[in-house]
């Protein structure tokens, strides 16, 4: 009797239920990422492909005629049109001096606020304000201080006896002035960056190489700022990545004048765009702006890995 | 080699008063280690004769001369960081010859103080790795090692050990001792472990609150503790500390007269099992540790204070006997000064 229960014990094996613990999980996981990926397709892969799609044609948005005009778009931009290579100069030059002027700000800021003392909140609050002050209001109080003759800053530089340009509507002043600004409104945001790895590094380090004889220059230039490289390093992606992409800096203070002298990459797109309606070429310069932006973070990336190893 | 000597030392952080009155005497070639429960100063003294810290009052000296207002470089000092403070960027080389690298000395001279230095540490194999290569141990010799390269008058230690498992720590201590043995400089060593103060040092200073307690060879600071503090500091497991009321018939009847008031010290160590008729206290066992070479007895005494014994061999009996507990008279501690410091505690 007993052998007969055991044997009909084992047939009677529960069948696994559908429902696992893996794949109740599963389930869920895909539920809580859900939105953000069905955002994701819709806001962010559903336009890239449709750019991809429109820089394959000659789409007049007036008209609303659309042809398949295969690469011609690119060569137009890349081979023929003198324009864009003018753009892309200027989006270079915006960068190379943006970038390192903002970057030795920052460290110099950073340093100089990085530990406790009498007016370092208030002045690191002084110094981060404008990243976070309306971009408008920045270039509009700009645009006033920057004027000919009556703009404050050279009303200032008539005090000691140098006669200023007419910053905003001279060719070669305007990208100098369109760098400083931004440069200026965006420093404290790299400052912080730069602060937080500053405390971030021990102590110790410091007092060792004191100990040993170094001065305040060696210790900087031989313990804290190799220290700092990873920092450094997304700092200076970001910040060329950014200075790539400026569009509203641009727009505000010159409109991309005078003469196209600080015609960038993004407000050239802008401006073909939603200015001359040439829509297909606009899409063939915004892939090509992200394919430049990609291979920024590429070497990025590549540069991170190669220093963490 | 050089002299040390501490003469009222103090410094305040604000009106935080840390170190205290400090006037200590360390002989050329003496190893020295400061010792005492977190937050005694002993990091903060140690740091004051690296001029890490300034000194608030009175007069630091080494080797004779004075050095309050010198340099923390100039002051012919090499220090080992608690953490090593290995720059992480540098090789092991680098590392070690980071200090005679700023001061411009000749690259091949660099080299064969390096080589010279690692030769003594057998680091010779780990010159060219980053210190993230190394495993603690390693980490903790090179961080030994640039401060011999340093070629100070006197090496400071600041807790080096207490990074390291176990026994790595024996390991690291008894390589600290032969360094010492072989350079014969002065060391200044400082610990929370008083295991590791009473097997490097020559003299040790007891700190508590920024103030000297004792300053004695582990065995003067072992067998003859100033106070109650030094007497429960120094020993594991820490002396036992009874009302002398409880002991003092039987103690000056064993030719050890216990005055009124006083506190008796018995080490746990020193305690026997005995007789009824030659026991000094008698309680209840209420709980055994096995350690292996030897049992710890926790026992109640009539009063309900616990008491500790190590009893040596295999037969400790169980919990809930009542035992005979005696004493050796000449090992019993006698403290007349600390029974208001007992009764605070």
């Amino acid at each position: 009797m007993a052998v007969t229960d055991t044997t009909e014990t084992t047939a009677r094996k529960p069948r696994a239920p559908w429902l696992t613990l893996r794949r109740r999980e599963a389930i869920e996981g895909w539920l809580f990422v859900s939105p953000t990926l069905i955002g994701f397709l819709i806001f962010f892969l559903g336009p890239l492909i449709a750019v991809v799609f429109y820089s394959l044609t000659e789409w007049n948005l007036l008209s609303q005629k659309s042809t398949y005009v295969g690469l011609a778009n690119y060569t137009d931009a890349l081979r023929d049109n003198p324009d864009f290579w003018h753009v892309i100069r200027n989006s270079v030059i915006f960068a190379a001096g943006l970038v390192p002027l903002n970057m030795a700000l920052a460290l110099g800021l950073a340093v100089a606020l990085c530990r406790p003392g009498k007016g370092v909140v208030f002045f690191r609050t002084v110094f981060f304000a404008p990243v976070i002050t309306s971009a408008v209001a920045w270039a509009i109080v700009w645009k006033f201080l920057l004027q000919g003759e009556a703009g404050a800053v050279n009303q200032m530089l008539a005090g000691i006896g140098i006669d200023g340009p007419n910053w905003l509507r001279e060719p070669n002043w305007a990208m100098f002035a369109v760098i400083v600004t931004r440069v200026i409104k965006m420093v404290g945001l790299n400052m912080i960056l730069y602060i937080a790895a500053l405390q971030a590094v021990p102590r110790d380090y410091e007092e060792a190489a004191r100990l040993e004889g170094a001065n305040s220059w060696q210790i900087f230039r031989m313990v804290t700022w190799p220290l700092l490289a990873p920092t450094t390093l997304i700092i200076m992606v970001i910040t060329t990545i950014g200075s790539f992409k400026v569009f509203d800096h641009i727009y505000l203070m010159t409109g991309g004048g005078p003469e196209n002298g600080t015609l960038v990459l993004a407000y050239y797109i802008y401006e073909q765009a939603f200015e001359f309606f040439n829509i297909g070429y606009a899409a063939a310069l915004a892939i090509i702006m992200f394919v430049i932006v990609l291979a920024l973070t590429v070497v990025q990336l590549l540069l991170r890995q190669k220093g963490s190893s | 080699m050089s002299s040390l000597t501490l003469r009222n030392l103090t410094k305040s952080f604000g009106k935080t008063d840390v170190i205290r009155g400090v006037s200590l005497d360390v002989e050329e070639g003496e190893f020295v280690v400061f010792v005492g429960p977190s937050g005694c100063g002993k990091s903060t003294l140690l740091r004051m004769i690296a001029g890490l810290e300034d000194v608030s009052g009175g007069d630091l000296m080494i080797g004779g001369q004075r050095m309050n207002d010198v340099q923390a470089a100039k002051r012919g000092v090499a220090m080992v960081f608690q953490s090593y403070a290995l720059y992480p960027h540098l090789t092991v080389r680098q590392n070690m010859g980071f200090g005679l690298k700023v001061r411009k000395v000749p690259a091949a001279d660099i080299a064969r103080q390096v080589d010279e230095a690692a030769a003594v540490l057998k680091l010779d194999a780990l010159l060219d790795r980053y210190p993230r290569e190394l495993s603690g141990g390693q980490r903790q010799r090179v961080a030994i090692g640039r401060a011999i390269v340093a070629s100070p008058e006197v090496f400071l230690f600041d807790e080096p050990l207490s990074n390291l498992d176990a026994e790595l720590r024996v390991h690291m201590r008894a390589e600290i001792a032969a360094l010492h043995r072989r350079l014969g400089n002065t060391m200044v060593y400082v610990t929370h472990d008083q295991i590791e103060a009473m097997t490097l040092a020559d003299r040790i200073v007891v700190l508590r609150d920024g103030r000297v307690e004792q300053v004695g060879t582990p065995r003067e600071l072992y067998e003859s503790p100033a106070n109650t503090f030094v007497a429960q500091f120094i020993g594991s497991p820490k002396m036992n500390l009874v009302d002398g009321g409880a002991v003092a018939d039987r103690l000056s009847a064993l030719g050890r007269p216990v005055p009124e008031g006083a506190l008796v010290g018995l080490r746990p160590e020193h305690l026997q099992l005995v007789p009824a008729d030659q026991a000094i206290l008698g309680g209840r066992l209420v709980t055994s540790e096995y350690t292996g070479a030897d049992t710890l007895l926790h026992v109640e005494l009539a009063d309900g204070e616990v008491l500790l014994m190590v009893h040596q061999g295999s037969d400790a009996p169980e919990p809930g006997a009542d035992l005979s507990i005696g004493i050796d008279p000449a090992l019993a501690h006698i403290f007349e000064q600390d029974v208001a410091a007992k009764n605070a505690a």
